[in-house]
């Protein structure tokens, strides 16, 4: 069965200025999947989802969101589609449920009843009639999902929606997201937290400085992945770093000439700290820098040295002690 | 334990979806409502019902009345020449000011609160929220021109009389006739007022600031007055929208004349198409990025 896909944007470009925000990129969502859009800021995330929801033009390529262009078919492009682009905004001299009547005024009217659900869903209800102008930043965030739910969407478009948010916000908001892609919406999430993406979703497109540096499912991210790095501080540092040469599977690094970071397959590291110990070095410290899949991330997107060692010249320059 | 974790999930994939397209009406309401809720919105509207009584009060008790001013010789003592006499003076930035506070603002502030994403992405199209705001601040107009009007009208009755009018060319009017050309010259406001209207709110949609929306009006209108008041520049004066605001002195000459009420119309016309059309296209082309 020939399936409309939920998303398909084709050679999208947009500049402005001199700046090119977004340099052809294509990205396809199938209906009921949950992708992700990954990126550092400024990678041109928020512009794409901009154009998908018509408030930018591009200026070259089309984008159809289940089938419609917003050339051909107008504001019913965005039938079945809610979400919201960075922090929602409302109207701070109303109340939360005025905003959301108003916003379902412009949706030419909701079921009744459907209000009070979504509230009850983001935990605004007993909240829904104080100003908005008093909500906190993650209150914003619930009642701009809340706002999303009332069009009861096919697919749901999320801008960085744990940003801002402490970590009991970020565990609640993560949990209200999951569950909502169990219940067979089409996600489209848009993140700079690779925990985030892999903990939810099930393909990911990464960007950088407006172009797509990956693209494929999360298992081909994790193959990709590098091994993981551990900052180690011992009591020697430079007998660890001389008896690193023993070691051949295992990159040990000095890094800003004080701790020492270990990268290489888990049993070569673990080989090299237990050989340390034996050698009479204590151990003060060791802990995971980033997981693999953070590793990958920098990779793909860092534009200069400022993880230096993380880099193709430095990886391939590297010091194999 | 946080209700998100546990709150039931209402919201059903696979339930009937809305896919609604809401009428003008609708959106006008949704305009409306949030103008209620608007404080300086309701405090213009106040100020038009309330401020004309104590002026009509002190002016009524001034000894020595602006005998410089249009009609401010017989003023205090005669109702329909205070009433003019308001008229003269609202004409010349208070209704400029008094409109533009909603319509310089009714397109700025969806910038100023970061909100342009949150109605763009609804089932509204760009071209009927335009309308909608568009006649929600023209609908604020006329009933703020309306209440200041009829403030000004009925407290001057009250406190000062109905003693018969002297005209322009020193005609005495009788008060029965002089009553519906008061009212008439009030109303001749309208089209300029509605000319100022769509002037801030193509300001308001080109500055994306309030306070450009609502001060630029006022000191445009200001700065056509003195343009206006120049010698030697009979060929532009036509065309300036503050010319209209004085078109209704044919109504209060003998004989009468309503050549400049039906110029003041076209030009309040064209000023409101002009405006409105390059705000329309403003609006409509433009990428929204902030919020």
């Amino acid at each position: 069965m020939n399936q409309v896909l939920a998303v398909d944007a084709t050679g999208l470009v947009k500049t402005f200025g001199s700046v090119r925000a977004v340099d052809d990129i294509s990205i396809q969502v199938a209906a009921g999947e949950v992708y992700g859009v990954l990126g550092p800021n400024g990678a041109g995330k928020t512009t794409f989802l901009r154009m998908l929801f018509g408030l930018i033009r591009p200026d070259a390529g089309t984008i159809r969101v289940f089938g419609k262009t917003w050339d051909d078919s107008g504001v019913k492009t965005l039938d079945g589609v809610a979400g919201f682009i960075e922090s929602p905004k409302f109207y701070p001299y109303l109340t939360g449920r005025q905003n959301l009547e108003g916003l379902a005024l412009l949706d030419g009217g909701i079921r009744p009843g459907l209000l009070e659900e979504t509230l009850e869903i983001v935990d605004l209800f007993g909240r829904s009639d104080h100003k908005v102008g008093g909500y906190s930043y993650g209150m914003r965030q619930r009642l701009g999902v809340a706002a999303s739910l009332l069009r009861e969407p096919k697919l749901l478009v999320l801008d960085e929606p744990a940003n801002g948010l402490d970590p009991a916000g970020i565990r609640d908001m993560r949990a209200l997201v999951k569950r909502l892609a169990a219940s067979g919406l089409t996600v489209l999430l848009s993140s700079h937290h690779m925990d985030e993406v892999e903990e939810i979703c099930d393909n990911v497109t990464i960007m950088r400085r407006g172009t797509i540096a990956f693209h494929g499912t999360i298992a081909d991210l994790r193959s990709m992945a590098p091994d993981p790095g551990h900052v180690l501080s011992t009591t020697n540092d430079v007998r660890a770093l001389d008896a690193a040469r023993l070691h051949p599977d295992i990159l040990v690094t000095r890094e800003l000439g004080t701790a020492l970071v270990v990268s290489g397959p888990v049993p070569a590291v673990s080989a090299y700290v237990g050989a340390l110990v034996r050698d009479g070095i204590g151990l003060l410290g060791f802990t995971q820098t980033r997981t693999p899949l953070e590793e990958l991330f920098f990779m793909l997107t860092d534009d200069n040295d400022s993880h230096g060692r993380y880099t193709d010249d430095v990886m391939t320059e590297g010091e194999y002690a | 334990m946080t209700a998100v974790e546990t709150a039931p999930m209402g919201i059903d994939a696979s339930a009937q979806r809305h896919t609604g397209r809401p009428g003008l009406f609708s959106v006008v309401r949704w305009e409306v409502r949030k103008l209620r809720a608007q404080q300086r919105a309701r405090a213009v509207l106040l100020a038009a019902l309330l401020a004309p009584v104590p002026i009509v009060v002190v002016l009524h008790g001034q000894s020595r009345p602006p005998k410089d001013t249009l009609f401010g010789r017989f003023a205090p003592d005669h109702g329909f020449s205070l009433m003019l006499l308001v008229l003269g003076f609202a004409s010349q930035w208070v209704l400029p000011l008094l409109t533009a506070i909603v319509a310089g603002d009714i397109f700025a502030s969806e910038d100023q609160h970061g909100t342009w994403k949150t109605v763009f992405t609804r089932s509204t199209s760009r071209s009927k929220l335009f309308w909608a705001k568009t006649l929600t601040a023209g609908g604020f107009a006329v009933l703020m021109l309306s209440l200041l009007e009829t403030s000004t009208i009925v407290s001057s009755l009250l406190i000062v009389g109905h003693q018969p009018l002297l005209g322009l060319t020193g005609q005495t009017i009788p008060a029965s006739t002089a009553l519906p050309l008061v009212i008439a010259s009030w109303g001749s406001m309208l089209a300029p007022v509605i000319g100022f209207t769509c002037l801030a709110i193509v300001l308001s949609i080109w500055s994306r600031n309030p306070a450009v929306g609502i001060a630029t009006p006022v000191v445009l209108g200001m700065v056509m007055g003195l343009v206006g008041s120049l010698g030697g520049i009979d060929t532009i004066r036509p065309f300036l929208l503050s010319t209209a605001f004085e078109s209704w002195h044919g109504l209060l000459a003998e004989p009468r004349f309503t050549g400049p009420l039906v110029e003041g119309v076209i030009v309040s016309t064209a000023w409101g198409f002009i405006c409105l059309t390059t705000a329309f296209v403003l609006l409509r082309r433009r990428d929204i990025t902030g919020g």
